[in-house]
């Protein structure tokens, strides 16, 4: 099995980060083997980023992402940067309040409006990652909430696993009005 | 293929996910280094970084220095007072220590320079990956010295590698380069780490001219740039001595290139084309060999039932593999000087063509030409700061093998 996840979006929202938690996840949590790459510009916020995560039950030879398997998209220009390279089958969650997309198959979080209604913009990354923790395979909730312990200050903790919580269950009922709408 | 730091690996190893400036850091604690002076830069910030608040925990000391001639400078005069040193720079910074590399080369200094390479020349390409720096490393201070550096290619390997670095650098009392790159130093992945300090042996006599076991001990030590003799003096002035000071400088390391060199090999036993890299570039180039080979195909279909269990993923369909008449296989160079000639030579004898992929305008492929007499050595350059595709190199392979029968 290998799994290639690219995140896409702008420094300072959270991207790497969040990337970072789901490569712990799987990783040490689940126990696969992966690797985290990203690539960013010289300035600290703004400017394009992306990060890529890859799991594998094997040894991982190629550290980057040849062909991606999941994507998500922090803001409008990761997402027009990164869209024509994917397939059909590729499974695409977006950050509906930034993005905009005409593909109904897409999973349409509304990421930053939830971490505004929180009070707490910056979270939107965890929002993201708890969407996308539902979606994957071999991935359980109680891992990526380990980690956010541990990475996060006791303090920051409790609201990421809060926006973590939100984007987990929203996916949850998002998938639930799928499965009713197809039968 | 797994690395292994010489001798059996400990028991107690712990895994984390670390990126492999991170892991550079904790090898070099677990190394027994206790001081590390440097000045940041990016892509290696994050060993300083780390060392700035890990060293202090284990009685070390760290000093931000004001450049980095003075880093490299400092991490000299603190061996010779008896601590373990590193430093760590890129491009830009690597380039300033040049003197100071010649300074420890002569005066049998054994320290450990970390240089995560970046795109050059001059300031370059902070953020993006480069090999450029495969010759300077070897020739980038005046006279003749000879050089250990080692390339790690995952973040296991920087924390393996660091660990030998500091084993051969007290072994040889020489300076070790560990030759990283950014792609290497940023990427993150699971590492096995271990606790407490691994027992290094310094001050090997047998392979020095310099004076004294360690420079320390108490006495009154005599350390000369100038050539010297056994108790320090100066004999610049005196042609034998002289030159008998230079060849052992130089042999001590190119006579022992049985105990430096490290290669692995996958698939070697019958192929007749050989791809040889090195650093980072050797995962795409490994991940070349199994797609040639058809043996990533296997993990497609695992990954496919999956796909299918979770029924949100659809399965990707199976293409035919284009490369299945290349018949290649891997050499993995993990210490890139001293060159290798014998191992090479012994390993690529039978092979119709060697492919050099490396992220420069193609350096070290013009050692491996020059070693090889028999073989078709070609150059698969790539500038710009990405790491190659297993594609692309397949791609140029397959083009070059059909032009040429």
């Amino acid at each position: 099995m290998r799994l290639n996840v690219r995140f896409a979006g702008a420094g300072g929202q959270g991207v790497i980060s969040s990337s970072v938690l789901l490569a712990k996840a799987y990783g040490i949590g689940e126990d696969y083997n992966v690797s985290q790459t990203q690539s960013y510009g010289p300035e600290a916020r703004g400017g394009a980023c992306k990060a890529e995560v890859v799991v594998s039950d094997e040894n991982i030879d190629y550290m980057k992402v040849d062909d991606v398997d999941v994507f998500i998209a922090y803001n409008q220009t990761g997402y027009d940067k990164y869209c024509a390279e994917l397939d059909d089958t590729d499974t695409v969650l977006i950050n509906s309040t930034l993005v905009e997309t005409k593909n109904s198959q897409h999973y349409e979080i509304p990421g930053t409006a939830i971490a505004e209604e929180m009070g707490n913009p910056t979270v939107v990354n965890m929002v993201m990652l708890g969407a996308l923790t539902k979606l994957l395979p071999k991935l359980h909730y109680d891992k990526v909430i380990r980690f956010i312990r541990e990475d996060f200050p006791a303090s920051l903790a409790t609201s990421n696993i809060e926006a973590f919580d939100r984007g987990y269950k929203y996916m949850e009922e998002e998938l639930i009005r799928r499965l009713k709408t197809q039968s | 293929m797994e690395i292994h730091i010489n001798g059996p690996r400990p028991q107690n190893g712990r895994k984390v996910i670390l990126q492999g400036n991170e892991a550079c850091a904790k090898g070099a604690i677990y190394a027994g280094c206790r001081f590390f002076a440097g000045y940041p830069i990016t892509p290696s910030t994050e060993i300083i970084e780390l060392m700035s608040s890990e060293i202090v925990n284990v009685g070390g000391t760290f000093i931000q220095m004001e450049d980095e001639i003075a880093s490299a400078c400092a991490a000299v005069g603190a061996r010779w007072g008896g601590k373990r040193a590193m430093t760590a720079t890129s491009g830009p910074g690597f380039t300033l220590m040049q003197e100071t590399i010649g300074f420890a080369a002569v005066t049998e200094t054994p320290v450990v320079i970390v240089n995560v390479q970046r795109g050059g020349p001059s300031t370059g390409q902070p953020t993006m990956s480069s090999q450029q720096d495969i010759y300077q490393v070897k020739y980038g201070s005046h006279g003749d010295y000879e050089i250990i550096a080692l390339t790690p290619s995952s973040a296991q390997e920087m924390y393996d590698f660091t660990i030998r670095a500091f084993e051969l650098s007290e072994k040889f009392r020489t300076p070790v380069i560990l030759l990283a790159d950014e792609a290497v130093g940023h990427l993150r992945e699971k590492v096995v780490i271990y606790d407490g300090e691994r027992k290094i042996r310094g001050g090997h006599r047998n392979y020095v001219v310099s004076p004294q076991e360690d420079f320390y001990m108490g006495n009154n030590s005599l350390v000369e740039g100038q050539l010297h003799d056994e108790e320090g003096k100066r004999i610049g002035h005196l042609a034998p001595k002289s030159s008998d000071f230079i060849n052992s400088i130089n042999r001590k390391i190119t006579n022992h290139i049985d105990e430096i060199h490290d290669i692995e090999t996958y698939l070697m036993e019958d192929a007749d084309i050989a791809i040889l890299a090195y650093g980072s570039v050797a995962r795409p180039a490994l991940n070349a060999v199994k797609t040639a080979k058809g043996i990533r195909e296997e993990a497609e279909e695992k990954w496919k039932k999956l796909r299918f269990l979770k029924g949100l993923l659809k399965s990707k369909a199976l293409h035919e593999n284009p490369y299945s008449h290349l018949n290649v296989g891997l050499i993995k160079v993990n210490a890139v000087w001293p060159f290798p000639d014998n191992e090479i030579r012994r390993l690529a004898e039978k092979c119709k063509y060697v492919f050099v992929p490396e992220m420069n305008i193609g350096k070290y492929y013009k050692e491996v030409e020059r070693c090889l007499h028999h073989s078709k050595v070609i150059s698969l350059p790539k500038i710009g700061g990405e790491i190659h595709k297993p594609t692309e190199i397949l791609d140029a392979i397959a083009k070059e093998v059909e032009e040429s029968e």
